[in-house]
C-alpha cells in the first residue's frame, strides 16, 4: 500500500515537472470540444450531444493515458526493478490515471456543457457514469500504455490496441449516459450499472494480473 | 495431434454436411424459408473461431510461462480463428440480405462479430510492431488474453441483454438449438464438429511450415 501510494506520488510530481502534458490535453479537449461546436452551429439533439461527448472523452483519455509509461520507457525501469513490485506498481498507475481520468471527463463535460448546453436531467446519476468510465478506461488504457511502451514507439499503437478493448464499456456507458441525459431511474438502470462496474473490475484484474508478465525483461 | 484419421474425419464431416444440408428436408418457417440452411453454413463457423480463439488463448497462457514454440501456435490460431471469422461474415451478410433485405444491420450479434475482428486485428497488428521473439511472445500474449476475454463478454454478455434480429432471438421464428428440427440436427453438428477439425487442420499445417521455416 505504501509503495502505491509513493508511485501515484512519484508519478504526479515527474507529470508535474513536464505540465506542458497536462496542457496539451487540455488544449486537445478544447479544440474537439469546440470543433465539435463549429461543425454544428447550434443546440444539439440530446443524442447527438451523447455521441459527441462519448466520442470526444474517449479520445482525450487514449491521449491521457498513453504517456503513463513514458517515463519508464528506457531505463528508469532499471531504476524500478529493485524497489517496486509490478503489483504496486500497475496499482499505483491505474490509481494515477484514474484521478487524471476522473478530472479529464469533468472538465471535458463542464466544457462541453458550457458551449452545447446541459441537458442533464439527473446529474448525480451522469457524475455516477462518468466515474465508472474513468475507472474502466484507466484499468484498460493503463496495461495497454504499458504495452504499447514495450513495444516501442509506435504513435498509433495505443489507439488502434485499446480502442477495440473498450468498446463494450462504451456501448454500455452511452446507453446509460443517454438515459441520464433524458431522466434516470436507479431502479431500472441497477442492471446496467453492475453490468459497467463488472467491466471495470474484470479490466482491472486482468491489469494486475498480466501486468507481471509484461514487466520483466 | 497425430494420424490421418482425424484429418480424413473433419473432410467427410463437412461434405456430409455440404451435401446433405443442400438435399435434406428442413421445416417450412415463415420469414426463414429455405433460407434457413444456412444453419449448416453459418452457425458452425462461429463454433469453430471459438474453438480456435480458445486453443489460442490456451497457447498464449503457455507461452507466459515461457513454454518454446508457445507463441507461434497461439499466433497460428488466432489467424485461422480470423479465416473463419471472415467467411462467418460473409455467409452471415449473404443470408441477411435475402433474410432481412439488408447486408448489415446494427444488431448486437453483427456489432460483436466486428469488434471481435478488430480485436484480433489489433493483435496481429502488435505482433507485426514487435522484432525481438522472447518479448512478442509476451506482449501478445498479454493481449490475446485481454481480447479473448472482452470477446466473450461482447459477444457473450451484451447481446443478452438486448433483443437481437437473429433467429431465435427477439421473436423471430427460430432455429436456435432447442427447437431445431431432429432432420437438421444431425448434419449441423456433423457441420460443426467437421469445421472444428478442418480448422485444427489448417492451423496445425501452418505452425509446421512455420516451424520448418524457422528452422532452416
Amino acid at each position: 500500500m505504501k509503495t502505491t501510494l509513493k508511485v501515484i506520488q512519484l508519478n504526479f510530481q515527474l507529470e508535474w515537472s513536464e505540465r506542458r502534458s497536462y496542457f496539451s490535453i487540455l488544449i486537445y479537449v478544447l479544440s474537439t470540444v469546440y470543433l465539435s461546436n463549429l461543425v454544428f452551429n447550434e443546440i444539439l439533439s440530446t443524442e447527438s450531444w451523447n455521441a459527441f461527448f462519448w466520442v470526444i472523452f474517449l479520445f482525450a483519455a487514449v491521449q491521457a493515458a498513453y504517456r503513463s509509461f513514458h517515463f519508464e520507457a528506457d531505463q528508469r525501469f532499471l531504476l524500478y526493478y529493485g524497489w517496486v513490485k509490478p503489483e504496486h506498481l500497475i496499482l499505483g498507475k491505474i490509481i494515477y490515471n484514474f484521478l487524471y481520468l476522473l478530472i479529464v471527463a469533468l472538465f471535458t463535460s463542464g466544457f462541453f456543457g458550457f458551449l452545447m448546453g446541459f441537458p442533464i436531467a439527473s446529474p448525480w446519476a451522469f457524475i455516477c457514469v462518468l466515474f465508472l468510465a474513468s475507472l474502466g478506461f484507466s484499468a484498460i488504457l493503463t496495461l495497454v500504455a504499458a504495452i504499447s511502451a514495450k513495444a516501442g514507439n509506435n504513435p498509433a499503437l495505443p489507439a488502434i490496441l485499446s480502442i477495440p478493448l473498450l468498446y463494450p464499456q462504451i456501448l454500455t456507458l452511452s446507453k446509460l449516459s443517454i438515459r441520464s441525459l433524458t431522466g434516470f431511474s436507479w431502479e431500472i438502470n441497477a442492471q446496467l450499472l453492475i453490468v459497467l462496474a463488472l467491466l471495470a473490475l474484470v479490466s482491472l484484474l486482468l491489469s494486475f494480473l498480466l501486468f507481471p508478465y509484461l514487466w520483466r525483461d | 495431434m497425430k494420424g490421418i484419421w482425424w484429418k480424413a474425419l473433419g473432410i467427410l464431416l463437412v461434405l456430409y454436411s455440404f451435401i446433405a444440408g443442400l438435399l435434406g428436408e428442413v421445416p417450412r418457417l415463415i420469414i426463414l424459408n429455405e433460407s434457413i440452411r444456412v444453419l449448416y453454413y453459418h452457425v458452425p463457423m462461429w463454433f469453430a473461431m471459438i474453438t480456435m480463439m480458445l486453443l489460442s488463448l490456451i497457447f498464449s497462457i503457455r507461452a507466459l510461462g515461457d513454454k518454446p514454440g508457445a507463441d507461434l501456435r497461439a499466433s497460428e490460431f488466432a489467424q485461422t480463428g480470423f479465416l473463419l471469422a471472415s467467411l462467418g461474415l460473409l455467409t452471415g451478410m449473404v443470408w441477411a440480405n435475402a433474410t432481412w433485405g439488408s447486408f448489415w444491420t446494427n444488431d448486437p450479434k453483427l456489432n460483436g462479430t466486428a469488434v471481435t475482428m478488430l480485436i484480433y486485428l489489433a493483435y496481429f497488428v502488435l505482433r507485426n510492431s514487435v522484432e525481438d521473439p522472447a518479448k512478442k511472445a509476451r506482449l501478445a500474449g498479454v493481449y490475446n488474453i485481454f481480447a479473448f476475454v472482452m470477446m466473450i463478454v461482447f459477444i457473450g454478455i451484451l447481446p443478452r441483454m438486448t433483443d437481437s434480429l437473429h433467429p431465435g432471438n427477439g421473436g423471430n421464428p427460430g432455429f436456435n438449438q432447442y427447437d431445431l428440427n431432429s432432420d437438421m440436427r444431425p448434419i449441423f453438428y456433423a457441420a460443426v464438429i467437421g469445421w472444428i477439425l478442418i480448422g485444427t487442420w489448417i492451423s496445425h499445417l501452418r505452425i509446421r511450415f512455420k516451424s520448418l521455416n524457422h528452422e532452416a
